[in-house]
This record gives C-alpha cells, sequence and structure tokens, in this order.
C-alpha cells in the first residue's frame, strides 16, 4: 500500500500539519480573542500551544504502535473490525463537516472581500476545479503542494511587518490587567486554532523517517505559534483595545493601511494570495475525508469519491444557500467534535494502548 | 488501436519472400533482388569476374547513397586486378575495415537500404556487406536556434552516427555505454541510446526502453515526434523531455546522469528525465561568471512569471480591481483608454493574438521577407492601433513585455508553452479577476507538482523540495561549490567534483 513514491519527507510533514492549522482561522482569531480576554488574549494562545503539542507527542507514542498503518487500522488492531468501521466512518463524518464548513467559508471570504457580485455557487465550482485536481492523487503530491504554498507565501509575513510603524505597544501593557480568569475562557476559542495536527493520525504511516516524528509534530505546532502570536500581537498592537472588537476579520484590516507608489488597496491583492493559505488547510482535510470513505467502500483509488464530495458541495450550495451565520453555526458544532476528537480521543485511546501493553506483557510473563 | 490492428493484420508483403536464405546461384540471387528492388533505377548491380579466384560475382548497390570513390578504388580495384599468390578462396580482398557476411535476405536488403554495398560470389551461400554508405549530409554547423556566445559552435546534424560521434568527442570515457534500437515498420530510424553506465539509474533506462519498444507506427520523422511517442503526459502544455541542438549541453547532461536519445535523420537529441529547471539553463551559463549567469537566469524566471500573468493582471485591475492602483497611474491609464471602445480583455486578446501571427508569420517567411514583417507589424502594433483608438498605449507596453519575456526562455519549446498557458489565465482573470488568477496559478501549480519525467518528478528540486540542489536552478553557485549530481536524474553516483579551491588571496 505504501511504496517509496508515496512517502513524505519530515519537511513536508511539518508543513502539511503546520498548513492544516494555518487558515481561515487566524483571519477573526485577534478578535475573538479580544472579545474574551482583551488585549492578554495571546498569553492563552501560549497555554493552548502547550496543550496541543503535548496531545501531539501523544498521538506520535500511539502511532508507534502500528508504524505501518493509519489510525484507522490501529483501532481495527486493537479493538476489531465493527469498531474500526465505526471509527472511519465518524473520522469521515468530522473531516466531510470540517471540510464542508472551511470550504464554503472560503468561497464566502471571496465573496464579501474580492467578488461581491459573483454568485457563490460559481466561487464553489471554481475551487472545486483545483481541489479535484490536487486531491484526486496521493498523499505526496498533496505534501508537495503544502509545501510550495508555504514557501511561495511566506514573504506576506514581510508585508505584514510594514503596519507596525504605526503600532502602539501599549496597548498591550499591562500584561495580566484582568488577571487569569479571562484567559482561562480565551483558550477555549484559542485551542480551536491548533486543532488540524490530528492529521497526524493518518500522516504518520507514510513519513520516510519515523524517528523525526516527534520532532516534526512539535516543530509544526511551534511555527503555528509563532505566527498566531504575530498576528495577534501585531493587531492588539495596531488596534485599539476596544476598536479591535468592532471589526470581522482584523487580520485583514491591518493591511488596509499599505499604500505604495505602485499599488494601494494592498489587502485584495493580499486576500487574493490568501486563498492559498486556505487550500492547505481545506485540502489535506477534504483528502482525509476521501481517504476515510474511500477505506470503507474497500477502495484504493479515491478520485471518484473526490469528484462526487465537490457534487455534494455544490448541490449542499444550491439546496441551502451558504451565508456566514449557518456557516458560523455549524462551525460551533464541529467545534465540539474536534476538541473531543482531537484531544480527548488521543488521551483515552494512549491510556487504552499503554494498559493493553501492560497487560499483555503481565500475561507474557 | 484499431488502426493498428488492421495494419498488423496485413500480409507484410515486403518481408514475403525474404524466409529463405540465398541460394549458391548467382542468377537466382540476382533475380531476387531485382524482384525486391523492382522500379529502382537507381540500384546498380555490377557482374564481374574476380581475379584471383576466377569467380563470377556480382556487387549490388544504390547509387545515390554511397560512396562510388570508395566503391571503385576499394572493393573493385582489388577485386578485379589484384591476382594474389595464394588461391585461397574463402580470402576477398577488398581493403575496407567494416565487412560483414549473412545468408538472410532480410539484412541484405537493409544492408542495400542503408547505403552498404553487397557482393554475390558464385556457389558461395553467403553475401558480403561492405559498409560504404555515404547519404547526402550537410556540414557540421553553429545551431541557430541555440546559439550561443562562450559555447563551442558546434550543432548536431542529420546523421545519427556523426551525432553520437559529436557526443563521444566530449566524452572521452569507457562508460559512455551507447544502445542502439530501431524504431518504425517503415522508416526504421535507428536511436542509439547513450548514459554513462556507472553514473545513470537503470531503471530510468529500463523504462526508456519499455517506452520505445511500445511504439509501433509507421515511421518516426524526427526526434520531436518520438519524444511525444515516450512523454508522460501527453495533455500537458510543458514539454517534459528537453530536445536540443547542442553537443556540449548533450554532453553535460549525460555527465548529470541523464540518459540521451539519439535519433538518426534528426537535429535533435531528446534528454530526459527531464525537470523543469533544465529548460531555464544554457551552456553559456556555465561559461560565463556566476554572478552574470545568476542574474541572467533569475531574469529568466521573472520572464516566465511575466509572460504567463502580466496580461491577464493587466485585464484582472482594468475590469475588476481599479482601486489597487493609485491615483496618479490609475488616471494615466485612464487617459490613454478613454478613446478604447473595448472591454480589456477584448483588447487584450486582439493584441496577443496579432503578436502571435506576427511571429510564427516571422519564422516561416525567408530573413527578407520576414524583416517587412517586422516592420509592418511594429507600425501596426505600436502607431496605427493606439492612434485609431483600438487598443490602449498601456495594452501595447503590456504586449511587448510579454513578448520580450518569452523570448527570454532559452528553451523555444518551453517558451512557446508559456505564450499558449497565458490565454486561459487572460480568460480566468477576465472571469474572476484577482481570484481568478489565484485559481488558474493553483490549477498550474496542481499539474506541476504532479507532473513527471520518466518516472521522476518535474518539478524537482522545487516541488519536491530539496535545497541542497538549489545551487544550480535560481542562481548558479560558483563552479567549485557544485559537488554533487542534482536528486533529479536518480543518478547512482551522486558525486561529481571533489575541488579544492586555490587561495589565491593569501598569496
Amino acid at each position: 500500500m505504501i511504496n517509496k513514491k508515496n512517502q513524505i519527507t519530515p519537511m513536508q510533514f511539518i508543513l502539511l500539519i503546520h498548513g492544516v492549522q494555518m487558515g481561515v482561522g487566524v483571519l477573526t482569531l485577534p478578535r475573538e480573542l479580544a472579545q474574551k480576554a482583551g488585549t492578554d488574549g495571546w498569553i492563552a494562545i501560549i497555554i493552548c500551544w502547550f496543550f496541543s503539542t503535548l496531545i501531539s507527542l501523544i498521538i506520535i507514542q500511539i502511532m508507534k504502535k502500528y508504524p505501518n498503518g493509519t489510525i484507522l487500522d490501529l483501532v481495527t488492531h486493537y479493538f476489531g473490525k465493527w469498531i474500526g468501521r465505526a471509527s472511519t466512518i465518524i473520522f469521515a463524518l468530522y473531516f466531510a463537516i470540517l471540510t464542508h464548513v472551511l470550504f464554503i467559508r472560503e468561497a464566502l471570504f471571496i465573496q464579501a472581500w474580492i467578488l461581491p457580485h459573483t454568485n457563490i455557487l460559481i466561487l464553489i465550482l471554481l475551487l472545486s476545479i483545483p481541489s479535484y485536481l490536487i486531491v484526486r492523487k496521493n498523499i505526496s503530491i498533496l505534501a508537495r503542494y503544502s509545501q510550495f504554498v508555504y514557501f511561495m507565501t511566506l514573504w506576506a509575513i514581510l508585508i505584514y511587518l510594514i503596519p507596525m510603524k504605526h503600532a502602539e505597544w501599549l496597548h498591550l501593557l499591562p500584561v495580566l490587567k484582568e488577571g487569569w480568569v479571562p484567559i482561562f475562557t480565551a483558550v477555549k476559542t484559542a485551542i480551536l486554532s491548533f486543532v488540524g495536527f490530528e492529521v497526524a493520525f493518518f500522516l504518520y504511516p507514510y513519513l520516510q523517517k519515523k524517528d523525526k516524528a516527534s520532532l516534526g509534530i512539535v516543530v509544526a505546532n511551534t511555527l503555528s505559534l509563532l505566527m498566531y502570536l504575530m498576528i495577534t500581537i501585531g493587531a492588539f498592537a495596531f488596534f485599539s483595545p476596544d476598536e479591535i472588537t468592532i471589526y470581522n476579520e482584523p487580520t485583514i484590516i491591518i493591511l488596509k493601511v499599505i499604500e505604495f507608489e505602485f499599488i494601494e488597496r494592498l489587502e485584495i491583492v493580499f486576500f487574493s494570495f490568501y486563498i492559498f493559505v486556505i487550500s492547505t488547510t481545506v485540502l489535506p482535510l477534504m483528502f482525509m475525508t476521501v481517504f476515510c470513505t474511500s477505506q470503507l467502500a474497500g477502495r484504493q483509488d479515491h478520485s471518484r469519491h473526490i469528484a462526487w464530495f465537490l457534487l455534494l458541495e455544490c448541490i449542499f450550495a444550491v439546496l441551502f444557500p451558504p451565508t456566514f451565520d449557518n456557516n458560523f453555526l455549524l462551525q460551533k458544532m464541529i467545534d465540539q467534535a474536534g476538541l473531543i476528537l482531537a484531544f480527548a480521543f488521543p488521551i483515552c485511546l494512549w491510556g487504552y494502548v499503554w494498559l493493553h501493553g501492560l497487560f499483555k506483557r503481565r500475561a507474557s510473563k | 488501436m484499431k488502426f493498428f490492428r488492421k495494419y498488423n493484420n496485413q500480409p507484410n508483403f515486403t518481408q514475403q519472400h525474404n524466409r529463405n536464405p540465398i541460394s549458391s546461384d548467382l542468377t537466382e540471387n540476382i533475380e531476387e533482388i531485382q524482384s525486391i528492388f523492382s522500379e529502382t533505377p537507381d540500384l546498380v548491380v555490377r557482374d564481374f569476374v574476380i581475379t584471383h579466384s576466377n569467380r563470377q560475382a556480382a556487387l549490388v548497390y544504390l547509387s545515390g547513397i554511397t560512396d562510388s570513390q570508395t566503391i571503385n578504388n576499394h572493393v573493385l580495384k582489388p577485386l578485379l586486378f589484384e591476382n594474389g599468390k595464394d588461391n585461397s578462396e574463402t580470402d576477398l580482398r577488398v581493403s575496407l575495415g567494416h565487412i560483414k557476411e549473412t545468408n538472410k535476405w532480410q539484412q541484405i536488403e537493409s544492408a542495400i537500404l542503408n547505403g552498404e554495398c553487397v557482393l554475390f560470389v558464385e556457389k558461395r551461400t553467403e553475401a558480403f556487406i561492405y559498409f560504404t554508405s555515404s547519404f547526402p549530409k550537410r556540414s557540421i554547423e553553429d545551431s541557430p536556434i541555440e546559439s550561443s556566445i562562450h559555447g563551442s559552435h558546434v550543432g548536431f546534424t542529420e546523421t545519427g552516427g556523426d551525432n553520437v560521434a559529436l557526443i563521444r568527442k566530449q566524452i572521452y570515457n569507457r562508460e559512455l555505454k551507447i544502445k542502439e534500437m530501431t524504431v518504425g515498420e517503415r522508416g526504421k530510424s535507428k536511436l542509439a541510446i547513450l548514459y554513462l553506465a556507472d553514473v545513470a539509474n537503470h531503471e530510468v533506462l529500463k523504462e526508456i526502453e519499455e517506452r520505445i519498444q511500445k511504439v509501433n507506427v509507421d515511421s518516426v520523422i524526427n526526434a520531436g515526434v518520438l519524444a511525444e511517442y515516450i512523454e508522460d503526459n501527453p495533455y500537458s502544455p510543458f514539454p517534459q523531455l528537453l530536445l536540443t541542438e547542442r553537443p556540449d549541453f548533450a554532453a553535460s547532461e549525460i555527465l548529470q546522469g541523464r540518459i540521451a536519445i539519439v535519433v538518426d535523420r534528426s537535429p535533435n537529441v531528446i534528454i530526459g528525465p527531464a525537470t523543469f529547471d533544465s529548460f531555464f539553463k544554457t551552456i553559456d551559463d556555465y561559461s560565463s561568471r556566476w554572478m552574470v549567469a545568476s542574474f541572467i537566469r533569475l531574469m529568466r524566471y521573472f520572464g516566465f512569471l511575466i509572460a504567463i500573468f502580466l496580461p491577464s493582471i493587466y485585464i484582472a485591475i482594468i475590469f475588476f480591481h481599479f482601486e489597487v492602483i493609485p491615483l496618479k497611474l490609475l488616471l494615466s491609464i485612464g487617459e490613454s483608454r478613454e478613446r478604447v471602445p473595448f472591454p480589456p480583455y477584448i483588447e487584450a486578446f486582439i493584441m496577443e493574438i496579432t503578436l502571435e501571427m506576427l511571429r510564427e508569420a516571422g519564422v516561416r517567411l525567408p530573413a527578407k521577407i520576414g524583416q517587412t514583417v517586422g516592420i509592418v507589424g511594429g507600425i501596426v502594433i505600436g502607431q496605427a492601433a493606439v492612434e485609431a483608438g483600438i487598443v490602449s498605449n498601456v495594452m501595447v507596453i503590456v504586449v511587448a513585455l510579454t513578448a520580450i519575456a518569452s523570448f527570454i526562455i532559452p528553451n523555444y519549446e518551453m517558451g512557446s508553452a508559456i505564450r499558449m498557458v497565458r490565454f486561459p489565465m487572460m480568460i480566468l482573470a477576465s472571469l474572476f479577476g484577482f481570484v481568478g488568477l489565484a485559481i488558474g496559478l493553483m490549477i498550474l501549480l496542481a499539474h506541476f507538482i504532479a507532473l513527471e519525467s520518466l518516472g521522476m518528478p518535474y518539478g524537482s528540486p522545487i516541488a519536491p523540495l530539496r535545497f541542497p540542489d538549489w545551487n544550480d536552478v535560481f542562481i548558479r553557485l560558483p563552479q567549485w561549490s557544485i559537488k554533487k549530481r542534482p536528486l533529479s536524474t536518480s543518478a547512482v553516483q551522486m558525486k561529481k567534483a571533489d575541488s579544492h579551491r586555490p587561495k589565491g588571496g593569501e598569496q
């Protein structure tokens, strides 16, 4: 099943996970944190990073027990065929809904920011073309794509530094002005930005050098942490503490102040480019969805599944015209599932696997 | 497929009467030859008696493609006039190096068609084939398409043997191996696959051989046809195999671990597995100093992006996002577009298609008329169209820039591919503005990262990323720092140099 061509390098592993974590969430993250914890919200990010790294390491520990299969194979191995099937269905549903939310959100953002007069259905169709072309290939192509896009969009960080000359760093002070309680309430919001490392469950068997997995996943989480910290602290310093909650996507609003002699309204260009960053979130999740469904159907080839999935998206968009409101509503639902699947599930599974190993060793003695 | 099945089922009449070996009767053999080569006025059958053995013999050849000097001086003269002392019959004295014996008609037929001459001797059941072929050929000249400043002024010709010799001249190594194959039922093009046995990857070699063996056609006219038969993805706009006319370039690629296919009768040599970046290299990059070479190479990649995206960015900005350009620039663009009645995409399409037609017209016409086309085109594009108010000045600048940018790419195939790709980009930009451009780039990227050349990733070392190989991609670092072959050729032997740079400054 896993031949040499279908493997990913440690760097691709890092950037694939980082790509899944970095996506649409960043655009609204500074506002959401500011609403909960004011300008101390950035501390919540660090706390979340700590938790997500811990869970990520647990995931790698679990996968080490069954290094040549995905989580689906592992569950089947420990709990038998039926629970394996059930978990496949759960994962497929989770990824499908998550992909749906983000995919539609991508189209909604494009409509809101760049093409207000274009029908959302046409945008979804337009986005489907590259999605189909990339996802129908195997995991190594997807990894190459994430890697390429990461380095292609890296210059955006430099652009982000330009508005910082207008920043008022005093906004951040005093640290912990209202104590720890608001920060802990913000943790629940911020932790969702780190959801995405659970794709490691599926990526691990494809990794070339398995000993680099732990390091890789820590680096991936840290990369995301640095990006989030830079963007939120930048936004907190740039806007006044009250102003920031007015804007829906403060991350892009910051760029509005940039003006060069040859280009103005940089945020339009920037957002067009940001489609690439969002695609590195959506496409791996889409791949995971069809990976699960094709496992369920017992087929190796998933190109037909992805076509069906995209078709369903289009039909869905026709039947229920997507809006930001119902998109957010759906996201709240899937966020709960994400917390369970990405945080609670690995801990329980790890406990079980550990106990299982313990009993087995004792039994063999 | 149906066509081929039909084709194969047909009795192949040219080979029908070739089953038997040649007979010992001379007249019978000559009749056979004449029946094979009916209506062939250039067939020469010379009957004579060999002096030293007193036997009847016949020399058969095609007059146009053999070297008459060689036949007269080295075949006929010794046989007719030299009277040997020892009368051993087996020894036929001709002063030639390359001699074969055979008794198969098929071999005789192909030898005659190849310009060799065949000697039949009375009461002998084998014929002698003398290598006297001399096809009409042109002399070795500089390649007009891939001319260079510092490189050698030698280009491949239409003779396969000469082309192999030109490559051999560059690589004095016994590990340079040559595999011969033939392609085409009627054409019987000879191919020579050249590679370094201890460097090139044998799996890639096997892949090439298998693909060539699968080619079942009448004739392969030139290297481009063969390349299209064996390339990985026929639906890709990008060329996946390098075609070059330069022996030094071919040799340098062979030394990198790639494999070259010399096709007889074609002045191009196919090189694979090719990567995207190899289409942006010239031999001059290595003969000029590294900073200059790197600068020029960066310009090429920049030109690549401009040629694909500039017209579509123009359309997207004018049509959708005029707010991104500053007011002063907007005013001057607006002023130049004031009289233009068309939307920007029609304007752009008119100009781009005019440009493409002018270019194609210039390529096919003889040089003297070609200049006229250039002048007419320049006036039409530059002056008249603007003054008539059909297109704007800015559009003319955009078109001129894209043209120059696409001509900066050294490989003609790649340049053409880029010029073609920009039209779908223009359509996407006219429909969706910057979003369309981003999606277009994403589709291009999706295609690019999945593309393969002979089973090796085409985008290497960009995607899959491999930073150590970047010393010779966008910039070319000094020669002494390039010590390994790129991974994309999947060479067995990675190391190619171990240089110790003299410390010049310490003297």
